[in-house]
């Protein structure tokens, strides 16, 4: 089989970056830390939207590894070992996790128990917004998180060393039921971590419009990798016009869904015009904000989804890539745009940490990432179904 | 690569092994060229005409007489006409979804169901349709929704999701029939070609438009059947999305929240998936089409089912999470009311159908079970039935004022009126299975392993 | 006027796919342009081989779309805001928000439409009458046979090499076509 041919040249390739990012990582975090210490509520604002981007492009690939072992096909094959090493950074993002937890009473009003004593609504959530039984939630969701992060990861190596039947049908049957736990303990991630940074208000899409840009972000960052991956062996035997085509098209599904979920909340609250919903979107539609949503609605949604549509697009690599770089980056201003209003509605500001923490989070990242990478064969070795899907016609 | 065909062992085939171009073929086009109408055909049509007929009766007293022959009244002014609408659209949307989605999905699996997937689309929207106009009062006014110059130079409200359903109706038919017609146009020139009698030669002959299946031919319909699957799968989605809004953009408790969009939209992919399994099971049997729609179709239908009942379970642990959360106490009392009230028995016989039903297809013995696959497929129609039914009734007889408060409780009208529905359903379903083909032969020739190329030479 | 027979070309007649893709491949070797092969199911390296491309269609629905886009908003615009402005709960006369789903339906209608039609016409259908219906076992084209018409207005054709150039390629038959 000529796909298990060497890889280490692109391996190698690869284990330059490590140090750069890391080394990146690390000024950058420094310099942040350095930086709460003079605008402690800052950092903590721009340290949360920092941590729910890198979060949920890890656990969207998390959702995206699942979904590829139900569904088949060539897709999953040529994604899957890029989303593995993204699954494989939970413990970092675990670590990375602990300094939020010094910022709760700068982050939530709920954890003010003055406020809490003269607001009834916040009262009547005392029960579940509490410093911790929130502790508690998280332990459960990374606790979930990592145990499928690690048994994903575990069955799939094993499947390149034993080629053991029994591991597809197991990493199959750990994928259906883990997707639904997945879809739970996110959605309240997102309603414990960002919506109750507002606790007063709530929306029941709010966490699948998250969820919908999560998996977006993992296929873009997965689809990126193949793309610098696919100059190189083994990918560059591997891939045709037709993989890069769907691979496009999954894009061009999650660019729509994620679309249709914002706009679906937006035009739910917008006629409805209640007093105690529109108070999101008001703070988010001026003072400069207005602007940030316009450029999401224009670069987020109608310049990928008229691109994504042309087949030229799809199958030029460079033009995919840079498709690729925008949407991540606009999905940076999505999340910017739903978290820092909260702290500063009816003004836009954006500070310099908004820029440095994501940096150095990312670098960190990035380099735990790249490392993960270049210890596996980038195509899994002994998938029953890989043959069929990588050679099936169409 | 013994792994590979221990593999292949354990999926069933998407078509039996041993048939040839010319077998799929007369098998497929016997059923409609057979010039004996069997005994059973008629034995069903003829029940479901004499429903056809109710549903006329119904609905010429509701002409004459007006909905008040309904049980509707304010509060409750939506009661079983608009949860029949939902459902119905609902079951068309599967339709749509099978053929659509998973052709751009390459599942080669769906060629032998999705002709009559999308038969079944384009009849339950015509059953959809009916409900909201018989609803509307005044019926032979229902041109007034259209956008037209007319001579009080109104239009309609187009702020409005009543308007937006109009249109969203209207382009799912139009574009479902389209959709359907296109994919039929090779088929028909084989049963023009197969024809014996002069009629069906002329019938078949002018549907068919004259196709030669020229490559030519065949490159410009591939693509533009492509390019409709592409615009159907978000149409489909929008269709219900629409639905959906009708109810959540009123300022309603239990109607108006942000998750109704999506969560509709899957509860549309799940009854429908039911329906298209309760109608695919008797079908194959009684037409012995064991060989095309096989235990690899069944199984997948009930891994779908479990996918869709899944998130429809997502959906009503969020609404239940919410009520609380949200510290609303009228959305508090509606779920409260909707749980224990006086339509709570619904709401359980809901969770029971659609939560709990479905987890059956977690075994994959249960999945390859062709009576566990029937029962189930019903108790979810009757499960998914039954959620609209509390959507629509249940939020609607507890206002926010308790003066304000009543009960609905449907007439025979109502039940004349979906079993009505329902006879016409079936009634076009038993005329296309006569008069059309079943399923695609084209693509089912495609699928055979004689059908492979090889670019050497 | 008395209408003759006209010659349209010459058709050959196989068993299965593979010795179609063949013939063709060897008749554009051969230098033949005007060709069709008629298959009852879409080969794709077929249509390849004869040179048909992605064509026009793609693009035909796009412009349906953005058509079907451009009139649903602005039916709603100049109706909501210029013919007939209405104060309805508050909301403003250019509530683009709530114009969105009719203005995404009619793109959708406006696409398939033109799609579907745009396919026909490329195809050249509705044609109840072409020649090669004259030919009898045509019939099995749409069932469980492949053919391979080349065309008497080929540069290259000439009866008699062109017949023996299809018997060549292994066919069950080749037959006249006529154009009656």
């Amino acid at each position: 089989m000529s796909r298990t041919a060497d890889n280490s040249n692109s391996r190698s390739e690869f284990n330059r970056y490590v140090l750069p990012f890391l080394i990146v990582g690390l000024v950058a975090l420094a310099l942040s830390f350095l930086g709460a210490l003079f605008r402690p509520q800052q950092f903590f604002q721009s340290y949360l939207f920092a941590y729910v981007f890198w979060i949920g492009l890890v656990v969207g690939s998390l959702a995206v590894l699942m979904m590829q072992y139900l569904t088949g096909g060539a897709w999953g094959i040529i994604l899957r070992r890029v989303l593995e090493s993204v699954t494989a950074t939970m413990p970092l993002m675990i670590l990375l996790f602990v300094p939020l937890l010094f910022g709760l009473h700068r982050l939530y009003i709920w954890t003010h128990s003055e406020v809490v004593a003269t607001d009834p609504l916040l009262q009547h959530k005392k029960g579940f917004l509490n410093v911790p039984f929130f502790i508690v939630r998280a332990a459960v969701y990374f606790g979930c998180w990592i145990l499928f992060a690690l048994l994903l990861n575990r069955w799939s190596r094993e499947q390149d060393r034993t080629s053991e039947p029994h591991l597809a049908w197991r990493l199959e049957h750990l994928s259906g039921p883990g997707l639904f736990v997945l879809a739970i303990t996110l959605s309240l991630a997102m309603i414990d971590w960002v919506m109750s940074v507002e606790p007063r208000w709530y929306s029941t899409i709010y966490a699948v419009i998250y969820t919908a840009g999560d998996v977006l972000a993992a296929l873009a960052f997965g689809i990126g990798i193949v793309l610098l991956l696919a100059r190189s062996a083994p990918l560059v035997y591997i891939m045709k016009p037709k993989h890069w085509r769907d691979l496009g098209n999954m894009l061009l599904t999650f660019v729509m869904l994620w679309a249709y979920c914002a706009f679906s909340q937006y035009l739910l609250i917008w006629s409805g015009n209640l007093r105690e919903e529109i108070t999101w979107y008001l703070p988010r539609e001026s003072g400069g904000w207005g602007w940030i949503a316009l450029a999401l609605i224009l670069v987020h949604f109608f310049l990928p989804f008229l691109l994504l549509l042309s087949r030229q697009v799809k199958e030029r690599r460079y033009l995919l890539f840079t498709v690729i770089i925008s949407v991540l980056v606009l999905r940076f201003v999505d999340i910017y745009w739903f978290v820092a209003p909260a702290f500063s509605p009816f003004h836009f500001t954006v500070s310099w940490l908004d820029f440095l923490v994501p940096i150095g989070m990312g670098g960190l990242w990035l380099a735990y990432f790249t490392r993960q990478l270049t210890k596996w064969p980038l195509l899994p070795l002994n998938d029953p179904y890989a043959e069929e899907a990588l050679n099936a016609e169409e | 690569m013994s792994s590979n065909e221990e593999a292949e062992i354990e999926r069933p085939p998407v078509i039996q092994p041993g048939h040839t171009f010319m077998t799929i073929t007369d098998k497929i086009s016997a059923i409609v060229l057979s010039r004996r109408t069997p005994l059973r055909w008629l034995i069903g049509f003829a029940v479901a005409f004499l429903l056809v007929m109710l549903l006329l009766w119904t609905i010429a007293r509701l002409i004459f007489v007006g909905i008040g022959i309904w049980g509707i009244d304010i509060p409750v002014a939506w009661g079983f006409a608009i949860s029949n609408f939902v459902w119905w659209i609902g079951i068309g949307h599967a339709g749509t979804l099978i053929s659509a989605i998973l052709l751009l999905l390459h599942q080669k699996w769906r060629t032998s169901i999705n002709r009559f997937a999308e038969a079944m689309t384009l009849f339950a929207v015509a059953c959809a349709t009916l409900f909201p106009l018989l609803h509307l009062g005044r019926p032979w006014f229902f041109y007034w929704l259209l956008p037209y110059p007319n001579t009080m130079e109104l239009w309609p409200q187009f702020r409005s999701p009543l308007v937006w359903d109009v249109f969203a109706i209207f382009t799912y038919f139009i574009v479902s029939l389209v959709f359907w017609y296109i994919g039929m146009i090779p088929d028909l020139a084989t049963l023009r070609d197969r024809a014996r009698s002069k009629l069906a030669w002329m019938a078949y002959g002018i549907l068919a438009l004259g196709w030669r299946g020229s490559s030519r031919h065949w490159k410009n319909y591939e693509t533009v059947y492509l390019l409709l699957a592409g615009l159907a799968t978000p149409l489909v989605v929008s269709v219900h999305t629409i639905v959906s809004f009708d109810f959540s953009v009123a300022i309603v408790p239990g109607w108006h929240s942000t998750i109704f969009p999506p969560y509709f939209v899957a509860g549309a992919m799940f009854s429908g998936f039911a329906m298209v399994l309760t109608l695919a099971i008797p079908i194959r049997k009684v037409y012995a089409l064991e060989d095309f729609i096989t235990m690899r179709h069944l199984e997948n239908m009930g891994k779908l089912l479990l996918v869709a009942g899944l998130i429809v379970t997502y959906s009503y642990l969020s609404e239940g999470f919410f009520a609380w959360y949200g510290g609303n106490q009228f959305e508090q009392y509606m779920e409260l009311n909707r749980m224990f009230g006086s339509y709570g028995y619904m709401y359980w016989i809901l969770i029971a159908g659609n939560v709990l039903a479905p987890q059956v297809f977690w075994f994959q013995r249960m999945r390859r079970s062709v009576p566990v696959l029937f029962i189930a497929s019903i108790v979810v129609n009757i499960g998914m039935w039954t959620e609209r039914y509390v959507i629509v009734v249940q939020s609607l007889h507890r206002d926010f004022m308790p003066s304000a408060w009543g009960m609905y409780r449907a007439t025979l009208w109502d039940y004349a009126a979906f079993a009505g529905s329902l006879g016409l359903f079936i009634a076009l379903l038993f005329l296309f299975i006569r008069f059309l083909p079943l399923i695609s032969m084209a693509e089912m020739r495609e699928l055979l392993p004689q059908a492979k190329v090889e670019e050497s030479a | 006027m008395k209408r003759g027979v006209r010659f349209y070309g010459l058709m050959a007649e196989f068993d299965d796919p593979q010795k179609l893709l063949e013939a063709a491949k060897a008749a554009r070797r051969e230098g033949y342009r005007r060709m069709e092969a008629y298959t009852p199911f879409a080969i794709e390296e077929v249509s390849e081989e004869l040179g048909h491309g992605r064509g026009w269609i793609p693009y035909i629905v796009f412009a349906g779309g953005l058509g079907g886009a451009v009139i649903g908003l602005g039916m709603q615009w100049y109706a909501m805001a210029i013919a007939y402005p209405l104060n309805i709960g508050g909301r403003p006369l250019w509530s683009w928000p709530a114009f969105m789903p009719i203005t995404f339906e009619l793109a959708v209608l406006g696409a398939a439409l033109l799609g579907a039609l745009g396919m026909l016409a490329l195809n050249r259908l509705p044609q109840p009458y072409h020649p090669v219906f004259n030919v009898e076992r045509f019939d099995l084209a749409t069932q469980n046979r492949f053919f391979l018409c080349i065309e008497a207005s080929d540069p290259y054709f000439d009866r008699k090499q062109t017949r023996e150039f299809l018997m060549s390629t292994e066919p069950r038959e080749v037959f006249d076509v006529e154009d009656r």
